[in-house]
């Protein structure tokens, strides 16, 4: 299939989710990522650690664990719908990142993404695909940090780089 | 809608979306990296679009008081998250749409980097439960609460509310400032396109 072959453009992709995503808006709320990556931490956190973990209060008060959260699937669903995609374009194969330097980036870079999702309750794709065409006023402040960031985080990967 | 209905449908969507990014290549990191380092365009521009027709879209369904708007305080912690969460972006080399993405094209690097998200969410509870900052959505109240930091709530529908104006006025005007963006960075793309041509041409005519 033809769809397989070529790549594909980008502009008609995101048209084509926005489209989409205006359903999901209408259904449940629009596309978010975040949400579901915290309900999974939290799950994985009650299975290594039982009933303990309602001791510390975030998962008491804040997320309470618990599987049946919509936004866990949309991220389930990405990974499958990228597999899928992946194996039928013969794209799919191991990549594994070889030098140090990027494990380390990696790494930092998960844990800045983790962490500052929690702090502000949006990850970058509620801040351009729902904040802000919500016009939430969060959205604003949201861009310009994601922006400032991208910025900086721009700045160290050159200098990671240039070594 | 039960809640297996709605994961149901979550997962529908998910997928689209997955097979969608992994066939176009899209990266939300890359918009926004591409655009700082490179002065290249490519997802730039895809996101615009998308921006466009979710502005129309969901603030004419909020005139009509459709749709589920996102509702919660913000403030400086929306800020600082999304600020530390851009230098993780791009140092990671991926958002937390194409870590899944990459992943099930059988990336190992960014199945580590959603590992450590986890691990960062995980950390951030733990200091949450120390300070208990920003405040939880039960206490939030939608008005500014400026010793928590918070701004309160506000988006097209409460504009409507607050200015008897419908929501979709307000995002037509969000509309065409995107738009205007848009059409900036194709003409921009036009000239580096020119720009390139003349330089090979010159470059055949000296060899």
């Amino acid at each position: 299939m033809e769809f397989f072959r070529k790549t594909l453009d980008p502009v008609f992709a995101l048209a084509a989710i926005a489209v989409l995503d205006i359903f999901l808006f209408l259904l449940l709320g629009a596309w978010t990522v975040g949400g579901g990556e915290t309900m999974m931490t939290g799950l994985l956190a009650q299975a290594v650690l039982g009933e303990d973990l309602m001791r510390i209060p975030f998962w008491n008060i804040v997320f309470r664990p618990h599987a049946d959260y919509w936004k866990i699937y949309i991220s389930f669903g990405m990974f499958f719908g990228a597999f899928v995609g992946a194996v039928l374009s013969k794209e799919f194969y191991w990549r594994v990142p070889r030098r140090a330097s990027e494990w380390l980036m990696i790494t930092l870079g998960g844990l800045l993404m983790g962490f500052g999702i929690r702090l502000a309750y949006i990850c970058n794709v509620s801040t351009f695909f729902g904040l802000l065409p919500e016009m939430n006023l969060g959205g604003y402040l949201a861009m310009s940090g994601i922006l400032a960031g991208a910025w900086v985080g721009s700045v160290i990967y050159k200098k990671i780089l240039e070594g | 809608m039960t809640p297996v209905v709605e994961c149901l449908v979550a997962f529908l969507f998910g997928s689209v979306v997955g097979l969608l990014m992994q066939r176009s290549r899209f990266c939300n990191t890359a918009a926004l990296r591409d655009a700082i380092m490179f002065k290249t365009y490519r997802n730039t521009k895809a996101m615009l679009m998308a921006m466009m027709i979710l502005t129309v879209g969901f603030t004419g369904f909020m005139s009509l008081g459709a749709g589920h708007p996102m509702r919660f305080d913000v403030g400086l912690n929306t800020f600082a998250g999304l600020f530390l969460f851009g230098i993780g972006m791009v140092l990671a080399g991926a958002c937390t749409v194409s870590t899944w993405v990459k992943t099930g094209e059988g990336n190992l690097g960014t199945l580590w980097a959603l590992l450590f998200t986890f691990v960062g969410m995980f950390l951030f509870s733990l200091v949450w439960s120390w300070n208990w900052w920003p405040p939880a959505p039960q206490s939030m109240t939608g008005e500014p609460n400026l010793p928590a930091l918070q701004l309160g709530f506000a988006n097209a529908q409460t504009l409507q509310e607050k200015l008897g104006v419908p929501a979709l006025v307000f995002g037509l005007v969000q509309f065409a400032v995107l738009l205007a963006l848009y059409r900036a960075i194709l003409r921009r793309e036009r000239a580096q396109h020119e720009k390139h041509a003349q330089h090979q041409k010159e470059a055949s005519e000296t060899a």
